[in-house]
C-alpha cells in the first residue's frame, strides 16, 4: 500500500523500509513521522551520500538480497534508519561510518522530535507502549502478554522474500539462545545514550555476585 | 491552580511562619498551619511551569525528548537554582587504584571515594514532581538499629509514636495499599487498618516471580542465615480505587490532575512515573497547593540565601533573592520577617542554608550523617518456554520480597529490599533502545569498524519480541546507616551562577553497607537461578571503564546507583550535643526555627523515605501550631473566614 497523500519520495522510502523494520506499509504511515525521518536521514547522512546508499538498498531489495548485500557503511546507515523507525532517535554511528560519510553532524544520539519518541515502533515489538504515552489503563500491567509472533508468520503477513535479514550471523538467531553480543550489557552511568550501551557479557564468565 | 504572588509582593507583609521550600513536606506543612489560620509564605527557589496543564505538557515533552530519560530529564534546568543531575557524573577510565573512579561536573563539588549519585530538583513541587510514588512504612526496629543490632543511630522517638501521623500522612498522599498485608508484614500496627485506596494491581512480572520462587527458602552467606520468600504487595501513593473499608469521618476522596478536571483519577499504566506521570494520577504537592487556604502564600523563583537570626534562641526571618530569567540570573535581594522559620528545601539544601546561615551548628552534625539507599541491580532474562513477563508496563515497582530488611542478619550485614522492577532492562542498560542498538549491531565494534553481526525486519522484531520481552530486574536498596563522615560542607570558592555555595559532597560505603550490597546481589543471583532465569548482570569494568559506583567488595565487583533517598543532614536526636534537631524537628538551638524533612532521620531504614518525612512534618505542623497558639495567647487566631471578610 502507499498513502495517495504522501509525496512520491516518502512513498518509496516507506516502501523500502518494509522489509528493513519488519514492520507493514500501514504501520509505517501510522506513524506519521515517515517524512520526518526521512528529512533526518537525508540532513545526517548528507543528501547525496543517502541517495546513494537509498539505490544501494533498492537495488539488493528488489535483486532479492538483504541487508548482507550492503557494503559497511551502508549497512551502518541502514541500522541507523531501522534505529529511528524503532526509537524515533538518530544513534550514534560507527566513528568508521560516520568518517567514511564526511558528515558535518557531531556523531551523537538524538531524539528527532517528541512525537518520534512516542511513535517507536521497538514497544509493539513485545506488545508493550512508549514510557509515557498512549497508556492501555488500569491493572492492564497484570495481564499476560502474548506470545511475540513467529518469523514466518512476520515474513508472510509483510509480503518479504524468504531472505536472511541478518548479517554475519550464520543462522536466524533462536529465541531460547540469544548471544550476549546482540543484548545490551550494564551502562558505566546515565549519561551512556542508548546507542552507545556496550554488549552484554556471557552469563556466568565472570566470577560475579557468587559468594 | 495555586496563586502565586511575586518576590517584591511576599517582602511587603510579615507572616506568622515562612517555609523555604514547596515539596512535599513544605507544602503539607503549609496547608496544615494555612488551616489553623496562620499566616504563611512559602518561598520556592524554582520555577513553578508545571501548575498549568499547559505547563505540564510542555514538561512531557520534555522528557519525550530527551535521550538520557533520567529522573531530573523532564524539568528546565535553572542556573539560578541548580539541582544536581545524575548526569554530573562520568566514570574515569582505566582509575589508579586507591583513586575514586568518578568525576562529578554540575551542582555537587564531589569530593570522597564514591560518588554520591542521588538527584533532587528545585522546582515548584520540589523533588516529589518526578519521585515514583512507594510509600512503605518503616518498621519498630528500624527506628533503634543501634539498640538492637550495634549500628547506626536510634531515634528520639519510635514507630508506635508515629502510627497516627502514618496514617495521616496515607490519607494526604492518597495512598493505595493493602493494610492486612503491612500488617501481617510487622510495619502497621493495627490490625484492622485499612488504605484510603485499594491496593494497585500487581503486575504480571509479580505473579511471574510469586509462583516461580513462593515460600523458596534462600540463604544470605554473608549473614549466613536462610530466608523464605514471600511476596508483599508495595504501598503506592497513585491513585486506584477508593477504599470502601475505609473510615468515612470524613470521607476519603480522590483528587486527580492540577489544572484539568476529571482527569488522573485513576492510574491507566503510563509506566512512567519517574519522571513524571503524564495523567497525574501518581500524588504530587501540587495537588495540596491547589487547595491552599488564602492564608497561605506561594512565591516561586525566590531562592533563600541566608536564614537571620535575632537573639540568643531566635531568628527574625530570612534573605532571599529572585531572578527573572533562569539561563542567566541577575537578582534581587528581599528580607522577609517571620515568627517561625521552616526550612523544608531537601536535606542537603537544609544544610546549606544552616551552614551558610552559621546557625544551630553547635553540636557540628549539621550536614553530616548523609544517607541514601544505595541500590544494587540485578537483571536477568527469564526462560523462553515460560513466555514473556510484560515489562515496561504498570508502575516502577508493585511488590518485593522483604524477608531481608529485617531481623538479626542486620547484625553481620546492612539489610536490603528486593524490589521486583516492572521496567525491564531500563534502568540497568538502558533498555528497550539500547536492545534495539545492540541487536541491530550499531555503533562500531572497539577499533570504531562497523560491526559485522545484526539483525533486521522480521528476525529483528522476532528476537527483540524474546530479549525485551523476557527483561526482569531486581532493584536491592541497601540500608545506610548515618555515619558522620559522610557529610555536605561548603567551601566559598564553589559557588552557583547566582553566587550561592555550592554543596561539597564527601560519601563512601561503610563495611556494613558494603557486606549488605555484597549479600543482596548474591541473593539476587540463587533467586534468578531457581527461577530458571540467565543472570546477566555484570558490575565489572568493561575496556578500563568501570561503571559509576563500581567498588571491588571481598573479591567480588559491585556497583551502586543513587535512589533519591538523600537524608540525615540535620539529623535528630534528645541530645544537643550530637544531634540538630529534637523529635519535633525544632533546631536545638533555637526556639523558631525548625528544619523538616528527610535530613531529620536518624535512619532510613529499607523504607523509601517520603512516608516517614511527611508523618513528621504533619507532626511538626501541629506542634509549630502549639507553639505560636501559646506564645499569643489570649490573641484570637485568624481563621481563613474571618482573614476572608476583612481583606
Amino acid at each position: 500500500m502507499a498513502d495517495p497523500a504522501a509525496t512520491a519520495d516518502v512513498q518509496d522510502f516507506v516502501k523500502f523500509c518494509v522489509p528493513l523494520t519488519g514492520f507493514t506499509a500501514f504501520d509505517l504511515y501510522a506513524t506519521d513521522m515517515a517524512g520526518a525521518y526521512l528529512d533526518t536521514a537525508r540532513r545526517q547522512v548528507g543528501p547525496e551520500r543517502f541517495d546513494t546508499f537509498w539505490t544501494a538498498w533498492k537495488q539488493a531489495v528488489t535483486g532479492g538480497g538483504g541487508p548482507q548485500d550492503l557494503a559497511p557503511t551502508h549497512r551502518e546507515v541502514a541500522r541507523a534508519l531501522v534505529y529511528l523507525w524503532y526509537t524515533g532517535a538518530w544513534p550514534r554511528l560507527a566513528p568508521a561510518a560516520h568518517a567514511d560519510l564526511r558528515r558535518e553532524q557531531a556523531n551523537t544520539e538524538f531524539v528527532v522530535a517528541p512525537e518520534a519518541y512516542v511513535e517507536g515502533l521497538v514497544w509493539r515489538t513485545f506488545h508493550g507502549h512508549p514510557s509515557g504515552a498512549k497508556p492501555p489503563g488500569f491493572g492492564t500491567w497484570g495481564v499476560r502478554p502474548p506470545a511475540p509472533p513467529e518469523v514466518e508468520e512476520l515474513r508472510a503477513g509483510l509480503g518479504v522474500r524468504d531472505v536472511a535479514y541478518r548479517t554475519g550471523l550464520d543462522a536466524e538467531v533462536s529465541p531460547e539462545d540469544i548471544p550476549a553480543h546482540l543484548l545490551p550489557g550494564f551502562r558505566s552511568g546515565r549519561h551512556v545514550p542508548p546507542s552507545e550501551v556496550p554488549v552484554a557479557t556471557v552469563p556466568g564468565t565472570i566470577e560475579e555476585g557468587r559468594v | 491552580m495555586t496563586e502565586h504572588v511575586t518576590a517584591d509582593a511576599a517582602a511587603r507583609r510579615r507572616y506568622d511562619i515562612v517555609i523555604v521550600g514547596a515539596g512535599w513536606a513544605g507544602s503539607a506543612l503549609a496547608q496544615r498551619l494555612g488551616d489553623k489560620g496562620w499566616q504563611v509564605l512559602v518561598l520556592e527557589a524554582g520555577n513553578g511551569d508545571t501548575d498549568t496543564w499547559p505547563g505540564f505538557l510542555d514538561t512531557l515533552s520534555t522528557f519525550r525528548s530527551a535521550v538520557a530519560k533520567v529522573p531530573n530529564s523532564a524539568y528546565r534546568p535553572n542556573a539560578a537554582a541548580p539541582s544536581p543531575n545524575v548526569l554530573d557524573l562520568a566514570p574515569v577510565r582505566n582509575p589508579r587504584p586507591g583513586e575514586p573512579e568518578f568525576t562529578a561536573g554540575g551542582y555537587f563539588v564531589q569530593n570522597g571515594p564514591l560518588p554520591y549519585g542521588t538527584d533532587y530538583l528545585r522546582a515548584l513541587g520540589g523533588t516529589a514532581m518526578h519521585w515514583l510514588g512507594a510509600v512503605p512504612r518503616m518498621r519498630d526496629e528500624d527506628f533503634e538499629t543501634r539498640t538492637r543490632y550495634g549500628y547506626g543511630r536510634d531515634w528520639p522517638i519510635g514507630a508506635a509514636e508515629l502510627q497516627p501521623w502514618y496514617a495521616e500522612a496515607e490519607r494526604l498522599l492518597g495512598a493505595a495499599g493493602h493494610g492486612q498485608e503491612q500488617y501481617d508484614l510487622g510495619v502497621v500496627h493495627d490490625s484492622r487498618y485499612e488504605y484510603p485506596m485499594q491496593e494497585i494491581p500487581r503486575s504480571y512480572i509479580d505473579r511471574y516471580c510469586k509462583e516461580a520462587v513462593e515460600g523458596e527458602v534462600i540463604t544470605d552467606p554473608v549473614a549466613e542465615r536462610d530466608y523464605t520468600l514471600t511476596l508483599y504487595g508495595l504501598p503506592q501513593a497513585r491513585n486506584s480505587t477508593p477504599n470502601p473499608r475505609y473510615r468515612t469521618d470524613p470521607p476519603f476522596r480522590v483528587r486527580g490532575a492540577v489544572g484539568l478536571p476529571n482527569f488522573g483519577e485513576r492510574c491507566v499504566g503510563n509506566a512512567s512515573c519517574v519522571p513524571i506521570c503524564p495523567v497525574q494520577a501518581k500524588s504530587l504537592p501540587l495537588r495540596i497547593q491547589a487547595a491552599f487556604p488564602r492564608s497561605v502564600t506561594v512565591a516561586n523563583r525566590c531562592v533563600v540565601t541566608r536564614v537571620r537570626r535575632s537573639g540568643e534562641r531566635s531568628v527574625s526571618g530570612v534573605e532571599y533573592r529572585t531572578y527573572t530569567d533562569p539561563a542567566s540570573p541577575v537578582s534581587r535581594s528581599y528580607v522577609v520577617e517571620a515568627d517561625v522559620v521552616v526550612l523544608a528545601a531537601h536535606a542537603i539544601e537544609n544544610a546549606r542554608l544552616l551552614l551558610f546561615s552559621e546557625l544551630a551548628n553547635g553540636s557540628g552534625q549539621v550536614g553530616r550523617n548523609l544517607m541514601d539507599h544505595p541500590t544494587v541491580l540485578s537483571w536477568a532474562l527469564g526462560a523462553e518456554s515460560k513466555g514473556p513477563v510484560g515489562p515496561f508496563r504498570g508502575p516502577g515497582h508493585t511488590s518485593g520480597w522483604e524477608v531481608f530488611r529485617f531481623g538479626e542478619g542486620r547484625r553481620r550485614r546492612a539489610p536490603f529490599r528486593i524490589e521486583i522492577g516492572n521496567w525491564g532492562w531500563g534502568w540497568a542498560t538502558g533498555a528497550p533502545m539500547s536492545n534495539v542498538a545492540t541487536a541491530l549491531g550499531i555503533g562500531g565494534d572497539e577499533h570504531g569498524e562497523v560491526r559485522p553481526d545484526g539483525v533486521f525486519g522480521p528476525e529483528l522484531r522476532r528476537l527483540l519480541g524474546s530479549s525485551v520481552g523476557r527483561q526482569l530486574q531486581l532493584q536491592l536498596a541497601v540500608e545506610q546507616p548515618a555515619d558522620p563522615g559522610n557529610r555536605v560542607t561548603l567551601d566559598g570558592r564553589h559557588r552557583d551562577a547566582m553566587g550561592n555555595p555550592r554543596p561539597v559532597i564527601t560519601y563512601d560505603l561503610s563495611e556494613h553497607v558494603r557486606d549488605g550490597a555484597l549479600a543482596a546481589r548474591a541473593v539476587a543471583g540463587e533467586i534468578f537461578r531457581r527461577m530458571g532465569a540467565d543472570d546477566f548482570t555484570n558490575h565489572a569494568p568493561r575496556d578500563g571503564v568501570p561503571p559509576l559506583g563500581h567498588f571491588v567488595h571481598k573479591g567480588t565487583d559491585l556497583a551502586y546507583s543513587g535512589a533519591g533517598h538523600g537524608a540525615g543532614t540535620h539529623i535528630m536526636g534528645s541530645d544537643p550535643a550530637t544531634s540538630v534537631v529534637d523529635a519535633d524537628q525544632k533546631t536545638h538551638e533555637f526556639d523558631n526555627l525548625y528544619a523538616v524533612g528527610c535530613g531529620s532521620m536518624a535512619s532510613v531504614g529499607t523504607s523509601n523515605p517520603t512516608l516517614t518525612m511527611m508523618a513528621l512534618a504533619l507532626r511538626s505542623a501541629e506542634r509549630i501550631h502549639d507553639s505560636l497558639a501559646t506564645a499569643r495567647r489570649p490573641v484570637v487566631i485568624r481563621t481563613p473566614d474571618t482573614t476572608e471578610a476583612t481583606a
